[in-house]
């Protein structure tokens, strides 16, 4: 609560007396303290409190009720978007009102836009975890194959060369271990049993780091609960699965939070000493630490520094990015962290790390300077279908709606700006990334992921004023956005759900079709190639370290158009003499291949039809959502 | 340390151990997996971030609180991945090593991230222009 966290005194390094005065000790009394029974408690309640709090139940009721009306296992192009039903969409306007409702108060209790903020992440994440029978999204599927297969050796294989460059993930192996750890605790048969949880559990972890950053700068409860709203809102970019990078990312921000708040030099906050000239909301500048210190801080942080590193390949160059920004100012001009942060990533890329790290090295030859190649989002194709096409228009949208409000804050806000200014270099220093690499097309989601949480400070900011100002203008600026502010908020959870499940189509899996696979790949004798258009579906990597996989679908349009034409004899020719190839062909592939516009319409039927007419190619199994093939030569 | 102060860091210290009793229970039921899962993501860090007794620096709590899941996944990946680098990974040994790293933690004063600024020199006391 507020009042037992005193505000820093500007200027002095000393600690506010900690004892409230008479009016705090009766509004303690009516917010929560312990101490009163809950009874009266309840009795005392303001109208604006019960209404904050109907609201809030309103919106779990209309929530919930509507859930098991979602139609999940018959979506079309549009994926959940029309399936879920009017209900489910209505309860975020209750959702939406109690929360700009209960911001109104948040400086005195602060844990009622908290708790708003955690129903808005179960309202938007949730869903797919409660609904789906199966595992939701591909690549969630490939981390649990990769968790099975450390399981199934009980050691590491950084160097032994695998399919499909799959040895990378024993190179960084510190998500998979760990999961390899949760495994054996819980007495699952694998992560697929709780893998859909993943973005609920990051979403709620990060919500702390990020109230910790944003209170490094701001002493506004309402921009600090606001700008955590947004952050969850905007971020539809789908990186918080059951992910290294989803996890990596909260190591990322809590290291953030302690520079910021730790690594202040003495003497550097010059001007910004003084309440004068600082915004009304903006906090004071964390007092400065001696070098013995910030020393101290490393040696604690170095753990997560080192989880970074062994857990994801591109985190750690991002943290190395940021902390390369924050050293442009005076106030956070730390060399020996960020040298340590690189002698650590170093090390690790250079041992355990060494192949793919060599390879990438090779390739930025190649892709740097490219600007307009690594900033193309996904594959080679084009987006194709409603839904899809849907998707990638609200995210232009949302990604620009944010970027304008964030923009809006640096001219309407300049003295919280100035204050707040690591944060937003922090943000902005992973832009250059394009110059250097497309990440195998993720990279243009990678960068609006870490420049997302100054990017909702500071929408938040031009969308919540300061309470103090006075003066004509500011008065009718706050006019201006208490109607903007909820607006705004609406807008958001508008352009989520089409940002976010656009293309749950491809993301949901029947476990029909998951069942074809497995018991294919479970039948595959050791060292046999596994064909399939792509390595998009449930399962398309068990056992990857016994099998070969070859994703024939996965490269530029006019050489899929040219396999087109005879698929059998093109697959034919590059299967070597000898080995046992099985094609699995599945409807989820089909989805994926249209929306990414990997294949022309009706390309991926084609393709089936040729295949399974051609004599070379024999029909072991086969249902209602996929085939099964073996190859004769 | 105060009484409360102490009950808190006993019962750090026993949490890991708990939880390792807690997969006596039968496969993934939630007797099993809530326990583990708690002490996975929150124990080892509460026990080394746990603020200090005596008067706070503001915002020592959440600060706490915000870091605790951060650094206890970094340790559980941590303890995971060397565990598997020596060919000794298991449920148990684990769970043991977590275990074993939340008591001692439990029993040393907390690691001084959250009182780092307590007692920082003081700044610089040059006048201020004021525009």
């Amino acid at each position: 609560m507020q009042q037992r966290m005193p505000t820093p005194v500007t200027g002095s390094a000393e600690v506010p007396p900690s004892g409230t005065s008479e009016p705090e000790d009766a509004r303690a009394r009516q917010e929560g303290d312990p101490r009163v029974p809950l009874s009266r408690r309840i009795a005392e309640l303001e109208p604006q409190q019960w209404l904050t709090c109907g609201l809030l139940v309103l919106a779990a009721v209309l929530w919930t009720v509507s859930l098991p009306m979602t139609d999940f296992r018959h979506m079309g192009t549009y994926g959940l978007l029309d399936k879920f039903s009017p209900l489910f969409y209505f309860s975020f306007v209750p959702l939406t009102a109690g929360f700009v409702i209960s911001l109104r108060r948040a400086g005195t209790a602060p844990w009622w836009p908290a708790v708003y903020c955690i129903a808005l992440l179960v309202a938007i994440k949730a869903p797919t975890a409660i609904l789906y029978d199966a595992v939701r999204y591909p690549w969630a599927s490939k981390h649990d194959a990769v968790v099975n297969h450390m399981l199934r050796l009980g050691e590491l294989h950084p160097h032994e060369a695998l399919s499909g460059n799959m040895s990378a993930y024993d190179q960084w192996p510190g998500f998979f271990t760990l999961n390899a750890g949760l495994v054996k605790a819980f007495g699952v048969s694998s992560t697929a049993s709780y893998l859909n949880w993943a973005s609920v559990v990051y979403g709620i972890l990060v919500i702390p780091v990020l109230v910790l950053i944003y209170r490094t700068f701001t002493e506004d409860w309402r921009l600090v609960w606001a700008a955590v709203w947004i952050f969850e809102l905007a971020n539809w970019v789908g990186q918080d699965y059951f992910s290294p990078q989803g996890m990596s990312y909260i190591l990322y921000l809590a290291i953030l939070a302690v520079v910021l708040r730790h690594f202040v030099r003495p003497g550097s906050a010059g001007t910004l000493r003084s309440r004068h000239n600082l915004d009304p909301a903006a906090a004071a500048v964390p007092p400065p630490t001696t070098v013995r210190q910030r020393a101290v801080c490393v040696a604690i942080i170095a753990p997560l520094i080192a989880a970074i590193n062994f857990s994801h390949q591109l985190t750690p160059v991002m943290l190395c990015v940021a902390l390369i920004a924050l050293n442009l100012t005076k106030r956070y001009r730390n060399w020996g962290l960020l040298v340590v942060t690189g002698i650590i990533m170093l090390i690790w890329d250079l041992t355990m790390g060494r192949p793919l790290f060599v390879e990438t090295v090779e390739s930025l030859k190649e892709s740097a300077g490219n600007l307009l190649n690594n900033s193309r989002p996904g594959y080679a194709g084009k987006l194709t279908g409603a839904g899809p096409v849907l998707q990638g228009e609200a995210n232009v949208i949302m990604v620009l709606a944010v970027v304008v409000l964030a923009g809006a804050a640096l001219l309407l806000r300049r003295r919280l700006v100035r204050s707040a200014l690591p944060l937003l270099l922090v943000s902005a220093a992973p832009v250059p990334m394009f110059a250097v690499n497309d990440y195998g097309g993720e990279m243009l989601f990678r960068v609006y992921l870490f420049g997302l949480p100054g990017a909702a400070f500071f929408a938040a900011a031009a969308l919540v004023p300061a309470a103090a100002n006075t003066g004509k203008h500011r008065v009718a600026y706050r006019r201006i956005t208490a109607v903007a502010l909820p607006l705004a908020l609406v807008a958001l959870v508008a352009g989520f759900f089409p940002s976010y499940y656009g293309k749950e189509q491809s993301y949901y899996t029947p476990p029909a079709e998951t069942a074809m696979v497995t018991k294919a790949i479970g039948n595959a004798p050791k060292d046999a190639l596994i064909l399939s258009a792509t390595g998009s579906f449930p399962m398309a990597l068990d056992r990857y370290d016994e099998l070969e996989h070859w994703f024939f679908v996965e490269q530029e349009e006019p050489e899929n158009i040219k396999m087109l034409k005879d698929p059998a004899g093109y697959l034919g020719r590059q299967i070597s003499k000898g080995t046992t190839a099985i094609v699995i062909l599945t409807r989820t592939q089909e989805t994926f291949t249209a929306a990414e516009g990997l294949l022309p319409a009706g390309g991926f039927a084609e393709l089936r039809s040729k295949l399974e007419a051609s004599p070379k190619y024999q029909v072991i199994d086969r249902n209602e959502y996929g085939v099964v093939l073996e190859y004769h030569a | 340390m105060t009484f409360t102060t102490t009950q808190a860091r006993a019962a750090m210290a026993v949490s890991g151990w708990l939880a390792l009793a807690a997969t006596a229970a039968p496969a993934a039921s939630p007797a099993r997996w809530i326990p583990v899962l708690l002490f996975v993501l929150f124990g080892p860090g509460f026990a080394l971030l746990f603020p200090q007794a005596g008067q706070l620096r503001p915002a020592a709590r959440l600060e706490a609180l915000a870091l605790t899941a951060p650094v206890s996944l970094s340790l559980a990946a941590l303890v995971a991945t060397c565990l598997f680098l020596v060919k000794g990974f298991s449920g148990t040994s684990f769970l043991v090593s977590l275990a074993a790293f939340t008591t001692v933690a439990a029993l040393l004063p907390g690691l001084p991230l959250p009182a780092a600024t307590r007692g920082a020199i003081e700044r610089s006391r040059k006048p201020v222009k004021r525009r």
